[in-house]
């Protein structure tokens, strides 16, 4: 017994002794670094959010780039969490060459100095705002000046299911153009179970509702003529008179579903990029989506009867030439620090020639972010209905996020404002209220944090 | 400092106290470089307007004062109170309890104690994704066990679930207790066996002999590690930061992850720097009330 | 197992052996309850895509015999990964590690020495500053941090996360000191008569006889290091240098999160060699731990 143990003792202490040699041998002769550029290059390493399929969609981009000269290579990487691992990089004095950012980041990289300023490199290369869709320029601008190109974009838009509006006799050829409509047809296309107003009332599916996905749940007092944020003035307008009516309208939905009815009706809601997509599945009838819906779409429910239309809006602001929907875009931007800027820049203004443009908007699913679509572009797309995107993209309508560097905590509040709202625990006057309150609240300290670093730079100066 | 000490008549000149400075120093150069160096920047930094690219201003007491009427900071700090308040007091009864049993003189001791032990050295990010797997809210096994065994007809969405979310992230690190599991089995181990059978004597079973007698006698060690439990608690953040990123609508956005978010996303170091001190007073501050308290509760017993 | 019974028999008879079965249920079932996360892991990185979607889930395959064949397909995949560089990833931890831990294991065993074995005014004070660096969280040092060593340069680099280490580390100190504490002080005396200088003592006699202290410090902290997610997050920026937490939380944003088998793969073959060494190390693993736990 003694002697068994001694046995096993001593080749666990061999077997440990195995596994520190091989430990440490792997980690002399383990692999290295790849070095996939070919000699000579300049390598330029290009940071991207993009994975799968979408990813795919850019390393081919990238790939056709390297292959159409001998001077740059460009390395793509999708990095997690890219938003604070750039800028962890950029402080660090490590960056990439090439960024691909939010749009809602650029202005508080810009003020970071974070960025490197893209106005003249850009007018070098022949990156022109007349080139682009109204809403985009705007996007990439902050305090002036420009600090980064868009890569792709896409507006969001009504899309409803045919087949349902069919079944509740309405017209698949006449989508809602007011709010007073969408709340009709919503009311046709909802479907309660057990009773009206009693105690087992279940939602067997609806027309519509605010939170299906849930993406965007600061956008709906646009649709009533509102906006957030007020650039000249730098002040928060949540509370807006057009705001509160846009999210009395929201809260009008909860009101008539019932609030015990919809949290049980939103738990048996399956996630948006599966077979249990809430649209796709038929228990949701109309959604406010980008035009990235159809991949989800063709994936798994390739026969489905669809179309598309701009959102509805309150009939005082209604206009069928100037559609309103929000434009949310993609940038790439050349961070702080750099050592090739020039050929980064050479490597944007590539991925923005049209037709390479054209054909990653179209491998994304995207609407193209040009002034003018090609007609090829928008036949060959895979989305059927991408020219009602590519109008709102060009309505001098089309809005963005609020510009503001304090927009990701505006959000946040705004989102946690929205769950109140629609749980009907606050009025929509007061929860926005307290929503600008807040924001405005960020808003003022980021501009006490500019002045001082204005004052600072004023007596170095 | 080897040579400090070669030769008898050179070493009676070194005064002893230099002597054992020098065996330490490298501790000390590591601790003035790696703690009491950062420590008095985030000082100053915490009293100073910081983003990241930019050089510092001092701004007083501003970030300080700026904390008051922080929402966020006051959600953190509620979100990070609830978390340590369950799973600090259900962890360390799950581990009495484990080691309670494993020390009822039970064959195969190393086999359970491993099976509980082995979680704990799972990285972090790797019991992230486990755990996310099994919370998955359609073909989660959690989900699946509920309904087809227990009955349950709508269980939750864990992580996607603002009530639930946290929760889950309770239920998930009481899978982690196996380092208290292992201490209070060593420390059970050395209670000596005469206040056992002299309890047996009086007529106690099992579960009272546990309560009345290893109980009081292992309370020095429970409480020490309740309360590196709890200054634990106060670090979470990668658990959260994988595998809910602080959501749904930050029902799990914990104070580390907080101010990690205003270090390298807000670029807030000044505040940053603010709420490392003030993270650091609440431990001191907790640290010290436990020790306190047990001190009444050792004396009580004693009496 | 030979020690003495703790409940020795005083309650005889079946109420004892009903007791007895009800302890060894409850252990087997919380044993069960704790393997399950890692088992369920194992099972579903041995699947195709579609079986892990299965409802009511499957244990096993089907058909089970192909199990070996899903799991290799699996596993290959991960780690001939296109962007996620498992392998490259692999070699980094372990040099990591490997350094970290060797630095710690050596400037602690000396900083102990001079602890344990040293007389001298001021010891109790500064070995309390010691202890009282545990209570810091690494948080609190950590924005701090990030700028010192983003001023000489090396955000970027594996310094950061080894370097600190070569000038010892609390845990390793405390644990290291207990034990020189309890080796005779006649070990000295004789060394001195023999003309050992203090470091003499500590090289040829204190160190060897500390193998089981010093392999609790190696255990420990290479787990540790192994686990560590935060630090590398912060000071590691060039996918190059990446560590095997950050490439699976890499590999994990980019798989998204649906191909669970190839996930639960990937952490698998993360978890599996410190399984391996905590298996083959157990009773020096528990007892560091509890070493580490008992102080006062």
């Amino acid at each position: 017994m003694e002697a068994l143990r001694h046995t096993t003792a001593i080749t666990r202490r061999a077997a440990v002794g195995v596994l520190g040699a091989a430990g440490l041998g792997f980690a002399v002769l383990g692999p290295r670094p790849r070095k996939d550029a070919p000699g000579g290059r300049v390598v330029l390493d290009y940071w991207e959010k993009w994975t799968g399929q979408e990813g795919r969609a850019m390393q081919r981009l990238v790939d056709r780039y390297n292959a159409s000269q001998d001077r740059v290579f460009v390395r793509y990487f999708a990095m997690a969490g890219i938003g604070q691992k750039a800028l962890i990089a950029i402080a660090g004095g490590d960056p990439p060459d090439i960024i691909g950012l939010w749009n809602f980041n650029i202005p508080a990289y810009a003020e970071a100095g974070a960025l490197v300023a893209l106005d003249e490199l850009a007018a070098e290369f022949g990156i022109r705002r007349e080139d682009y869709a109204a809403a985009v320029w705007p996007l990439l601008t902050h305090r002036d000046r420009l600090w980064g190109v868009v890569s792709t974009c896409g507006t969001v838009a009504l899309y409803y299911n045919r087949a349902m509006f069919r079944e509740a006799g309405l017209d698949p050829d006449r989508p809602p153009r007011t709010i007073d409509e969408f709340d009709e047809y919503n009311r046709r296309l909802t479907v309660v179970e057990g009773g009206s107003g009693g105690e087992g009332r279940r939602l067997a599916r609806v027309g519509f509702i605010h939170t299906e996905p849930g993406w965007w749940s600061w956008l709906w007092g646009y649709f009533f003529g509102g906006t957030l944020y007020d650039g000249a003035r730098d002040r928060a307008t949540a509370a807006s008179a057009e705001n509160v009516a846009g999210y009395r309208w929201v809260q009008s939905y909860a009101e008539r579903y019932g609030a015990d009815a919809l949290i049980s009706f939103q738990s048996g809601l399956g996630v948006y990029g599966s077979a249990q997509n809430a649209f796709i599945l038929g228990k949701v009838a109309m959604v406010n989506q980008g035009p990235w819906l159809v991949n989800t779409i063709v994936q798994y429910k390739p026969g489905m009867e669809y179309a598309v239309a701009p959102f509805p809006v309150e009939a005082g602001v209604y206009d069928a030439q100037r559609p309103i929907g929000l434009l949310d875009s993609d940038v790439l931007v050349i961070p702080r620090g750099t050592r090739h800027p020039r050929e980064a820049m050479a490597f944007i203004a590539f991925t923005q020639r049209r037709e390479n443009i054209e054909q990653l908007s179209r491998e994304h699913c995207k609407n193209s972010p040009l002034a003018a679509s090609s007609p090829e572009f928008l036949s060959s797309h895979p989305n059927p209905f991408v020219h009602v995107h590519d109008a709102i993209a060009q309505s001098p309508r089309a809005f963005v996020f609020p510009r503001t560097r304090t927009w990701p905590e505006y959000e946040k509040e705004f989102n946690a404002g929205m769950q109140r709202m629609w749980r009907l625990q606050e009025p929509a006057a007061g929860a926005l209220e307290r929503i600008q309150d807040r924001a405005q609240a960020q808003l003022d300290d980021a501009a006490l944090r500019r002045t001082r670093r204005a004052e600072l730079r004023g007596e170095r100066a | 400092m080897a040579r400090a000490g070669r030769s008898p008549a050179r070493r009676r000149r070194v005064p002893p106290s230099l002597v054992g400075l020098a065996w330490v120093s490298p501790w000390l150069v590591g601790f003035l470089a790696f703690f009491a160096v950062p420590m008095a920047l985030s000082l100053y930094y915490s009293l100073t307007d910081y983003p990241l690219l930019e050089p510092p201003i001092y701004v007083g007491a501003q970030n300080y004062r700026d904390m008051l009427h922080d929402g966020v900071f006051r959600l953190v700090l509620v979100n990070t109170l609830i978390y340590a308040a369950f799973s600090v007091p259900l962890g360390t009864v799950v581990a009495l309890v484990i080691a309670g049993l494993l020390n009822q003189r039970v064959r195969g001791v190393s086999l359970f104690r491993a099976a509980v032990f082995v979680p704990t050295l799972v990285p972090i990010v790797a019991s992230a994704m486990v755990w996310m797997w099994l919370f998955n809210g359609e073909l989660g096994l959690i989900n699946q066990f509920l309904i087809h065994v227990v009955g349950t007809t709508h269980p939750p969405n864990w992580l996607g679930d603002k009530a639930w979310a946290l929760p889950a992230l309770v239920v998930m690190s009481l899978w982690v207790v196996g380092q208290p599991v292992v201490i209070y089995l060593a420390a059970l181990q050395d209670v000596p066996v005469q206040l056992y059978e002299a309890a047996a004597l009086d007529g106690m079973g099992p579960a009272r002999r546990f309560w009345h007698v290893a109980l009081p006698t292992i309370s020095p060690v429970v409480l020490f590690n309740v309360v590196i439990l709890t200054i634990t608690c106060w670090q979470v953040f990668a658990v959260p930061f994988i595998m809910t990123e602080g959501g749904p609508d930050r029902a799990t956005y914990f104070y580390t992850h907080y101010l990690y978010d205003n270090a390298f996303l807000y670029q807030k170091m000044g505040y940053a720097s603010a709420l490392a001190w003030v993270q650091l007073l609440i431990i001191l501050v907790l640290t010290g009330v436990m020790f306190l308290v047990s001190r009444k509760l050792v004396h009580q017993r004693s009496a | 197992m030979s020690r003495q019974p703790h409940n020795s028999g005083f309650m005889g008879g079946p109420g004892r052996q009903l007791r007895r079965a009800l302890v060894y249920t409850t252990l087997i079932a919380i044993s069960l309850v704790y393997a399950a996360p890692l088992l369920w892991m194992l099972s579903t990185s041995a699947r195709p895509a579609d079986q892990t979607m299965l409802i009511p889930p499957r244990l096993l395959a089907d058909p089970t015999s192909r199990m070996p064949e899903y799991a290799q397909e699996n596993y290959s995949s991960v780690w001939h990964d296109p962007v996620v560089n498992f392998p490259l990833y692999l070699r980094n931890t372990l040099v990591v590690s490997g350094l970290a831990v060797a630095g710690c294991v050596i400037s602690s065993s000396i900083v102990a020495y001079g602890f344990a074995r040293i007389r001298w005014r001021g010891r109790g004070a500064l070995f309390a500053l010691v202890l009282s660096t545990m209570m810091i969280p690494f948080p609190v040092v950590m924005a701090p941090l990030y700028v010192l060593f983003s001023r000489i340069g090396w955000v970027g680099t594996f310094r950061p996360l080894w370097v600190p280490f070569w000038f010892g580390n609390a845990f390793s100190i405390f644990l290291l000191r207990q034990f020189f504490l309890t080796l005779p002080k006649e070990l000295d005396e004789a060394a001195r008569i023999d003309g050992c200088s203090h470091w003499g003592t500590f090289w040829r006699i204190i160190l060897p006889l500390s193998r089981p202290a010093l392999a609790v410090v190696v255990l420990l902290h290479f787990t540790y290091m192994w686990n560590d997610f935060l630090a590398p997050l912060i000071f590691l920026t060039h996918r190059d240098q990446f560590t095997l937490a950050l490439g699976l939380h890499l590999y994990q944003s980019q798989a998204g999160n649906t191909p669970w088998n190839l996930l639960m793969a990937a952490s698998t073959m993360v978890i599996a060699p410190v399984l391996l060494l905590f298996v083959l190390t157990q009773r020096t693993f528990v007892q560091g731990v509890a070493a580490e736990g008992l102080k006062e």
